[in-house]
């Protein structure tokens, strides 16, 4: 019972990474910019399809392919914000994350229904020769994919603290979150630093939708489901925090496969989503942020 | 070397300034003293390209600033403490100051004006593992001053800096400012100080709900009794 | 109202309750009940979130509990009326449950956390309730679309005449203090927390009925489905599309959009949703007072035109 329960944890931790790479990229776009991305699931979506036509079509390991995965979906990335959120820009704050969020919205509708043009509903996924393989340590499973989807997980985790902290283009990005009208007055471009992060969230995206595809399984509707881990994540962790969104990503995940263990596989989705309000309302700077200045 | 001429600038519907025009030339520093919500920090944003003006004609060294957004403005060497300071208080004091070097020119020279910006507050080098906002209050404002400074401007434009300082405080920023200049920076202080600013300054303006209504040097305006009686008391 | 709009009004509804007698196909009734019924969404979600100024993304909680209650009462044989209120007390009741502490969500967290609510009811009820509900044989038999189409015809009277009220009455005006300004409201002695919790209860009311509405209509269908986030999606496409905060737009609003989805289905098959993306994103972005705002610069631009032929006129005279 109890070594069936640590297993169960354990899983639930290493998808929990996934979950907190998922929240990654929204919540620094959030945090940067304002712009709520309803659509961040339909990104993770599509960098899932990149992962399995890179590995259908070339051939290409889904964990060698990672930095064109993220290239793909830059560019996509790219191309969104100058078509759609650059906009938005302008806004006030409150009117800023509103319209993000519906343009978002629209969004969803339509990457979901061009993905269910071109590669219609059939659920896929990518199988390689180590798909199936585990190593067992102390009676405990690791599926190998796993474990590394989760030092994927934990590598971009520290890259991004280390751009954010050592380079100056990411000193940049943490002067515009503080006071973006003082970063102005150092020179900074604001309008670059806005495209940057948008841009960087969604090569995330990308990463976290190849780990999906090689993990799990992607289809074209699955958007919805990843926002909302994404967003129940970036709640629990606190905005703005990066280690605060991995920690709430493990924390969803353990939870989930608890709950599932518990109660019934039926309860992973609302016990996630409970918790979520609960945060939301009695703790709104996230159950490890700290409270806000 | 900067010039404003016929500003009219407004907030939605409201204008804040009418026809708003001055010079400050090369090595001079210049006062821009006003009551409450005259329009002084209104003005400042003008320049700094924050607040695009309704009418009228702003140019540096030649150059129309109107044309330009605010990181290119403090690229072509005009560099602003903002209204209490805004510094970056989730940020240790030596990335504050970096932040201030952002601008290519300045970033290549960055160590050595580190130095002497150092050199010139030593408090700060002292300090610059600390997050900025454990500051005290003089100190955050030297530090956005030396921030300012980091991207060795050519016009340095300060708005309030001695807003909320104690009174000893005080007299050092006005000592600091004066050093700033003759180390050949061209200043522009905007101040409700009045007394202080005109006896610093070269020369000043004064403006009042959104219009210029004197300028003269600091003595001149010392002895305008309508300044007399309306700010000195 | 003008006396012109009042005999339009009349008109409308006069012809509208005379089209089951000329109309055939129950294919055209049945596309008609689909406008009703969005019309009474929309209009009930403007209440919340046009007039108040919160963005609900759970409407579709509502709904879905208005149209669970009725259709396991209505089935298990209780009588017809008491069912369909019974399922818009449920809705109001939930509303009254959650209303408290979602309003300690403000703007976009509101929406986020109605999001999350919606989608809590949405799985539990799949979960409780696996099954498809069918009509019983019975039912079936005897089963006429008339008079489901005479419920939601009279259900979007009372909602849209409900909402017409409300907009002139003084609870309204508060209603729409709030969403310009809380705290300038509460200056002026609106209580803000008790108006959005009253819009909150009769947008809740309205669209459990036309949840009730839609379990007496429906032949059979999964329990979960009217709670499908995709009932608070459309809904809320159709308010913004049409206009938010007017009486109108989420009128035309749910015409339009019923009508081209149908259009489209026919034409475009499976890029009508695509379309639709593009349209809100547009509409989002560059009309965001929907076709009335759009109808009314029109106008404007007309009457300055005309008025400024009109001063030409004079001056040349
Ligand atoms: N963001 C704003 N929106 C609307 N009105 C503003 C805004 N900022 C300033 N104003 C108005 O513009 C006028 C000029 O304000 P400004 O801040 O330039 O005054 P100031 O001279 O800097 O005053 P202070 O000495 O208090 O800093 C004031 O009437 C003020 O109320
Ligand atoms: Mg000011």
């Amino acid at each position: 019972m109890t070594e069936a329960f640590v297993q169960i944890i354990i899983f639930g931790i290493l998808i929990g990474a996934l979950y907190g790479l998922a929240a990654l990229g929204l919540s620094m776009v959030f945090g940067v910019t304002k712009i709520l991305n309803i659509a961040h699931g339909e990104l993770i979506m599509l960098g899932g399809y990149a992962s399995f036509w890179l590995f259908r079509l070339v051939g290409l390991d889904p964990f060698i392919s990672l930095p064109l995965t993220m290239l793909i979906m830059a560019v996509v990335g790219l191309v969104l914000y100058k078509l759609l959120f650059v906009r938005t820009v302008k806004l006030p704050e409150e009117e800023k994350i509103k319209n993000t969020m519906l343009i978002g919205f629209g969004l969803t509708l339509i990457l979901q229904n061009i993905a269910l043009i071109l590669w219609t509903a059939d659920d896929r996924g990518i199988t390689t020769a180590y798909s199936g393989q585990v190593f067992t340590v102390l009676n405990i499973r690791f599926p190998i994919v796993r474990v590394a989807g989760f030092a994927v997980a934990l590598i971009c985790l520290l890259s991004l603290h280390l751009f954010l902290r050592k380079t100056y283009t990411g000193k940049a990005i943490r002067a515009t979150v503080e006071d973006w009208e003082a970063a102005a007055l150092m020179g900074i471009n604001i309008q670059q630093v806005y495209m940057l992060s948008f841009v960087l969230g969604a090569a995330l995206a990308g990463v976290a939708g190849a780990l999906v595809s090689v993990t799990f399984s992607i289809d074209p509707s699955m958007g919805m489901h990843w926002t909302l881990k994404a967003l129940i994540v970036m709640v629990l962790g606190g905005l703005g925090s990066i280690a605060g969104t991995f920690a709430g990503g493990i924390l969803l995940g353990a939870t989930e496969s608890a709950t599932a263990f518990l109660i019934g596989g039926n309860y992973r989705e609302v016990i996630g989503l409970l918790l979520f309000l609960l945060v939301l309302i009695f703790r709104p700077q996230g159950l490890l942020g700290a409270k806000e200045r | 070397m900067l010039k404003l001429e016929n500003i009219n600038a407004y907030y939605g519907d409201l204008q804040a300034l009418w026809g708003i025009s001055l010079d400050v030339n090369e090595g001079e520093l210049v006062a821009l003293v006003g009551p409450n919500g005259a329009g002084k920090t209104t003005t400042l944003k003008v320049i700094a390209g924050l607040l695009a003006p309704a009418a009228g004609l702003v140019e540096f060294r030649g150059q129309d600033l109107l044309k330009k957004s605010v990181h290119q403005i403090v690229s072509l060497g005009i560099s602003q403490v903002p209204e209490g300071g805004r510094i970056f208080p989730g940020m240790t004091v030596l990335e504050n100051l970096e932040l201030g070097a952002f601008v290519p020119e300045a970033r290549k020279a960055k160590d050595q004006t580190l130095q002497s910006v150092y050199k010139s507050y030593p408090i700060l080098e002292e300090r610059s593992d600390q997050l900025a906002g454990t500051l005290s209050g003089g100190e955050r404002q030297m530090l956005a001053i030396g921030r300012a400074l980091m991207s060795k401007p050519r016009l340095l434009v300060l708005d309030e800096p001695s807003f909320g300082l104690a009174p000893i405080l005080v007299d050092q920023m006005f000592v600091m400012i004066t050093e700033i200049n003759k180390q050949g920076v061209t200043v522009l202080l905007v101040e409700q100080n009045v007394r202080a600013a005109l006896e610093v300054a070269h020369r000043s303006y004064v403006i009042e709900n959104g219009e210029i209504v004197g300028e003269g040097t600091g003595v001149d305006l010392l002895s305008f009794e309508s300044i007399r009686s309306a700010y000195l008391g | 109202m003008a006396r012109i709009q009042l005999l339009l009004v009349a008109v409308v509804v006069i012809l509208l309750a005379c089209l089951p007698l000329v109309i055939e196909k129950d294919s055209t009734l049945n596309l008609l009940v689909l406008i009703l019924l969005f019309i009474i969404m929309a209009s009930s979600w403007n209440i919340l979130g046009g007039f108040t100024g919160q963005t609900s993304l759970g409407h579709a909680a509502f709904f879905g509990l208005g149209s669970l209650a009725t259709r396991l009462l209505w089935i298990q044989g209780f009588p017809l009326l008491p069912s369909l209120l019974a399922g818009g007390g449920l809705a109001v009741v939930f509303a009254l449950v959650i209303g408290i502490p979602a309003f300690k969500l403000k703007g976009v967290y509101f929406a986020i956390g109605t999001l999350a609510l919606g989608q809590i009811l949405f799985v539990t009820v799949g979960n409780l309730f696996p099954t498809i509900s069918a009509l019983p044989v019975e039912a079936l038999r005897t089963y006429q679309l008339a008079p489901r189409y005479y419920l939601f015809l009279v259900l979007t009277i009372l909602t849209v005449g409900f909402a017409y009220l409300l907009a002139n009455s003084r609870v309204g005006l508060g209603m729409m203090a709030v969403r310009e300004d809380e705290d300038a409201a509460e200056a002026l002695g609106v209580n803000a927390r008790r108006h959005k919790l009253l819009a909150l209860v009769f947008s809740a009311f309205l669209a459990g009925m036309a949840g009730s509405a839609f379990a007496y209509y429906h032949v059979s269908y999964y329990y979960q489905f009217p709670f499908a986030p995709i009932w608070s999606f459309d809904t809320l496409t159709m308010v913004y599309i049409g206009g938010q905060g007017t009486i109108i737009g989420p009128i035309v609003g749910a015409i339009f959009f019923v009508l081209l989805r149908e259009f489209l289905v026919l034409n475009v098959g499976e890029y009508h949703l695509i379309v639709f993306g593009v349209l809100f994103i547009l509409v989002v972005l560059f009309l965001p007072g929907g076709f009335v705002e759009a109808w009314e610069k029109i106008r404007n631009l007309l009457v300055r035109r005309r008025s400024k032929r009109d001063r030409n006129a004079s001056t040349t005279a």
